[in-house]
């Protein structure tokens, strides 16, 4: 029998992102019912486990973990809001932030760690970079705390989306 | 044959017109071969590019009167008393369309659109000895299940003007999956603008794309030099890398050879148990496909319109750890915005160091990746001052926090050297470092590879 742990942890995400984790949750769900739905393998072939039953079985288990982990995600979501006019100019989830790393200018949104995807241009609140931007305001100089690389970036706008 | 490589290659996803398009560019990449060879033998009327007898003045002197004589596409031959300009179309021109013909051959039998157009343009233009009509068809092709480089276009055997190119080939079938991966990393690392020193021209390159491919043939340069990867077009037609971008292709094949055959046996020879016991066989070889990517995705990005032509033979010294170099400090950047985790960033550094032993292990082996090894030796060497690589018992420990500071430093220097300095300026950087006396202070560890190497040898 498999164990699935679930943990607590709030779980931050924009409105983009939540609509992101409830369709991949349907459909989660609508495979499972669709695979159950069918001929399920018998247990046994001839007097040894079926191995399709024994594969069916895997699948479903990985599926199974797969929906307790999105159903654990959307007890525990908090929607990311942008801030009051008056926090407006410091760092907070949600935030597009346009920094000069060492000479290379860069922009990113700080996500959670759900949606995060640096390909995107969308960095986790829990990455060196996200954690030491939290709070900070634009001029202000942050270095990632982390045991090996020193990287010093500047912060040169900060901005929300509306929606 | 000394310089093709064949490998073998899982073609059961190939149709039987494609396999018999693959076989058809395999044939024509062995022609390759010869042609390198001849441009390489010392014996061969014309070998090395230019006669024996023949100064650097007197070339110049002569280009003026006649541009063909630096053109890179040429070699200089002596008639009398002139230096003449004899195209490589001319010269190899039986061998030339013997592998034109068989281009036209493989293009008729292929339904990939792109790569027949390709394939038909590069048939036409190795006879006229200008590529870029069949190099901007090429890089239509970055999807498409065969790839087939062939032509002239590295530079590295001419040590007095880093102007005359050399034939290669590679054939391979993409590796999709893979492909995907570094894609993914590629646009992680291309995100941002760097600023420049002052005066620096910085050449802007719209795109670029990796292909990971299973590497069928390496022939020509691409065999001799058994570099795990290769760009086309190359930083010589930078001109056209500016308008029309490059792809790299990473020979998969040749990578897990050098990975089994030096970099993983390395990495047990010279690093302390302490840190061998941090990562495993996958740890490394991930981290090895890594850096082979990032090297050639910084590399593309991180042009100066100048360098090439202001440091001339000295150029190759500078560009080729700088990529490395960048990689270095592009990987710590992939760590910080969490695409990396730490024990993956550390795996790179690792990784770069074993690849910096490789480079200097096989430099008796190799002479002519003496630009490569003499880079190694300085990334090495600034490590060794930096004390981020300590000997213990002869073997190294490393503090990954002060290699970082070390790479940063080396990567200014570099980076002055390739985007303003004089060919002045770099000749005597380059003549006050002493490679030899780096190779001196890693002499155990290299002979203990070097035995490993020849053990291996005698067993097979």
């Amino acid at each position: 029998m498999s164990t699935t742990i679930v943990n607590f942890q709030k779980f931050y995400v924009t409105k983009e992102g939540l609509v992101k984790v409830q369709k991949e949750w349907e459909r989660l769900r609508e495979f499972k019912h669709r695979k159950t739905m069918g001929e399920t393998p018998s247990l046994l072939h001839s007097e040894e486990a079926n191995p399709e039953y024994l594969s069916f079985q895997e699948d479903m288990t990985l599926l199974e973990a797969r929906l307790v982990e999105y159903e654990n995600i959307l007890s525990n979501i908090e929607l990311i809001r942008p801030p009051g006019k008056e926090g407006r100019d410091m760092v907070h989830l949600g935030a597009m932030v346009t920094l000069d790393m060492e000479g290379t200018i860069e922009e990113f949104m700080i996500v959670g760690t759900i949606e995060a995807d640096p390909m995107q241009k969308k960095i986790s609140n829990e990455s060196p970079i996200g954690k030491a931007l939290l709070g900070a305001r634009v001029g202000d100089t942050v270095v990632p705390n982390t045991s090996m690389v020193s990287h010093r970036c500047k912060v040169l706008k900060i901005s929300y989306h509306e929606k | 044959m000394a310089y093709a490589r064949r490998f073998l290659v899982d073609q059961r996803e190939l149709s039987k017109q494609e396999r018999g398009v693959l076989q058809k560019l395999i044939a024509a990449a062995e022609l390759v071969a010869p042609l390198y060879e001849k441009q390489k033998n010392q014996e061969y009327p014309g070998a090395n590019f230019y006669p024996f007898n023949a100064t650097k003045q007197e070339i110049e002197k002569a280009a003026k009167k006649n541009p063909d004589i630096l053109s890179p596409y040429t070699f200089v031959e002596r008639k009398g008393k002139k230096l003449v300009a004899v195209p490589y179309s001319k010269k190899f021109n039986k061998e030339l369309t013997q592998i034109a013909k068989i281009l036209k051959e493989a293009a008729a039998l292929s339904t990939d659109k792109k790569l027949k157009a390709y394939l038909a343009a590069r048939a036409r233009d190795l006879l006229q000895d200008n590529f870029d009509k069949s190099n901007t068809l090429w890089l239509e092709t970055g999807q498409s299940k065969i790839g087939c480089v062939i032509g002239p276009f590295d530079r590295y055997h001419d040590k007095l003007f880093f102007q005359k190119r050399l034939y290669t080939s590679y054939v391979g079938i993409l590796d999709k999956k893979r492909t995907e991966e570094i894609d993914k990393f590629r646009q992680a690392i291309l995100v941002g603008e760097k600023r420049h020193l002052p005066g620096a021209k910085q050449a802007k390159i719209p795109r670029m794309k990796v292909r990971v491919g299973h590497t069928a043939i390496l022939s020509g340069f691409a065999a001799d030099f058994l570099f795990v990867s290769d760009n086309l077009p190359s930083s010589a037609d930078l001109y056209l890398i500016k308008k029309k971008g490059t792809i790299s292709t990473i020979f998969y094949p040749l990578l897990q050879w050098r990975f089994s055959t030096w970099i993983w046996p390395i990495y047990n020879v010279i690093f302390s148990s302490d840190l061998q016991r941090r990562f495993s066989q996958e740890d490394i070889e991930d981290a090895f496909l890594r850096i082979s990517a990032f090297s050639e995705i910084t590399r593309s990005v991180m042009r100066y319109d100048d360098a090439a032509p202001r440091l001339q033979e000295l150029f190759p010294y500078f560009d080729e750890i700088y990529a490395d170099v960048l990689t270095i400090k592009a990987a710590s950047l992939l760590y910080l915005k969490g695409t990396l985790t730490e024990k993956e960033l550390q795996a790179i550094l690792v990784a770069e160091i074993c690849q910096g032993f490789y480079y200097l292990g096989c430099l008796d082996k190799w002479p002519h990746l003496q630009t490569n090894a003499v880079g190694y030796a300085l990334l090495l060497d600034f490590l060794l001052r930096g004390n981020a690589l300590e000997k213990q018992e002869g073997r190294f420990t490393f503090n990954f926090q002060k290699a970082f500071i070390a790479v940063d430093e080396l990567s200014n220097v570099l980076e002055y050297y390739l985007s303003i300095g004089s060919r002045k300026d770099a000749e005597e950087f380059l003549g006050k470092f002493k490679a030899k006396e780096v190779l001196e202070k890693f002499a155990p560890q290299l002979n203990e590879i070097l035995l490993h190497q020849q053990k291996q040898t005698n067993s097979v």
